[in-house]
């Protein structure tokens, strides 16, 4: 601070005012800060052991199926389904899939399917 | 309260124990890191129940994150640092409330010659306090951590996520905004600007 203006430079003074701040004493916390802060965390601290984290969104759903069990009989019942839907194709031909021909099984049935005969 | 007994353990690992609900990890951090971050916010604030209300408040930020916190994604201190200096801008800015113009907080006024350099000393340390707070939130870490917590370019790299090269750049802009804004001051401040 104390330096002739001519041997500094433009902002050299900015340096010295950052280092007289960082050279500036500091008071020693008060043992009262130290207790408040500890109190702080034991009112907040996990308990022994930890807090249980929080599962990622897939696990949630896998837990709320039932478990992988659960899961693997979904998938067992979603692969047969899909097999029996491929079979049967063969029998009303893959054209069926995209055909806009309406398939009416009502006329090959009578009264709810069932043939009355009188007499 | 005792000194830090662990010396060679981390930050991290104390913060992991407490996770799990160890108090003594509590007590290790409190006294390792409450004097650091009360310092940081004594030199930014200037005023030591504040100071001791920032320290508070970034401790209690901690002590919630801890069941979350991972290790190795980010340094405690670091961490704290940026807590730290956050808190403590919203403060200045709330004191300052644009009531205050930065170029009325350098007023020295007292007859008397060590009185007189003492409001000075104050006032040049409150003026770069008010300057600091106008600073971009990236060039105020900066520029805190290189000049007041002695930080090294990597460490500083570490606690803002850039690059190294980046860092330069940063303090030099934080103190190029810094030189301009109390440019005008620095007679009155005691400095020839």
């Amino acid at each position: 601070m104390t330096r002739p203006p001519d041997r500094r430079d433009d902002a050299a003074w900015l340096d010295e005012m950052l280092d007289e701040m960082a050279g500036s004493d500091v008071p020693a916390p008060a043992p009262d800060l130290m207790a408040r802060v500890l109190a702080d965390a034991v009112a907040q601290m996990p308990p022994p052991g930890g807090a249980p984290a929080s599962a990622p969104l897939w696990r949630q759903i896998v837990r709320g199926l039932g478990g992988w069990s659960a899961v693997g009989g979904l998938v067992a019942a979603a692969a047969t389904g899909f097999v029996v839907g491929l079979g049967g194709l063969e029998t009303v031909g893959a054209d069926a899939l995209w055909s806009d021909t309406y398939y009416d099984s009502s006329t090959a049935l009578d009264a709810f399917g069932w043939d009355y005969e009188e007499g | 309260m005792p000194l830090d007994t662990s010396p060679d353990t981390d930050d991290a690992a104390f913060l992991a124990r407490y996770g799990r609900g160890d108090a003594a990890a509590a007590r290790s951090l409190t006294v390792r890191l409450v004097p650091r971050v009360h310092a940081q916010a004594y030199r930014m604030l200037g005023d030591a129940a504040e100071a001791e209300d920032v320290a508070q408040e970034a401790m209690m930020r901690l002590w919630k994150i801890a069941p979350d916190w991972r290790e190795g994604e980010a340094k405690v201190s670091t961490w704290l640092f940026r807590v730290v200096a956050n808190l403590c801008t919203d403060r200045l800015r709330k004191r300052r409330g644009g009531n205050v113009p930065l170029e009325d907080v350098a007023e020295p006024a007292d007859p008397t010659p060590s009185v007189e350099a003492n409001m000075q000393t104050r006032a040049r340390q409150d003026a770069l306090r008010a300057a600091l707070a106008e600073l971009p939130e990236r060039q105020r870490n900066a520029v805190a951590m290189r000049h007041f917590d002695g930080a090294s370019n990597p460490e500083i790299a570490a606690a803002l996520s850039i690059s190294t090269e980046a860092v330069e750049s940063l303090t030099a802009r934080g103190k190029r905004a810094l030189a301009h804004a109390l440019k005008g001051q620095a007679d009155a401040l005691g400095y020839k600007g």
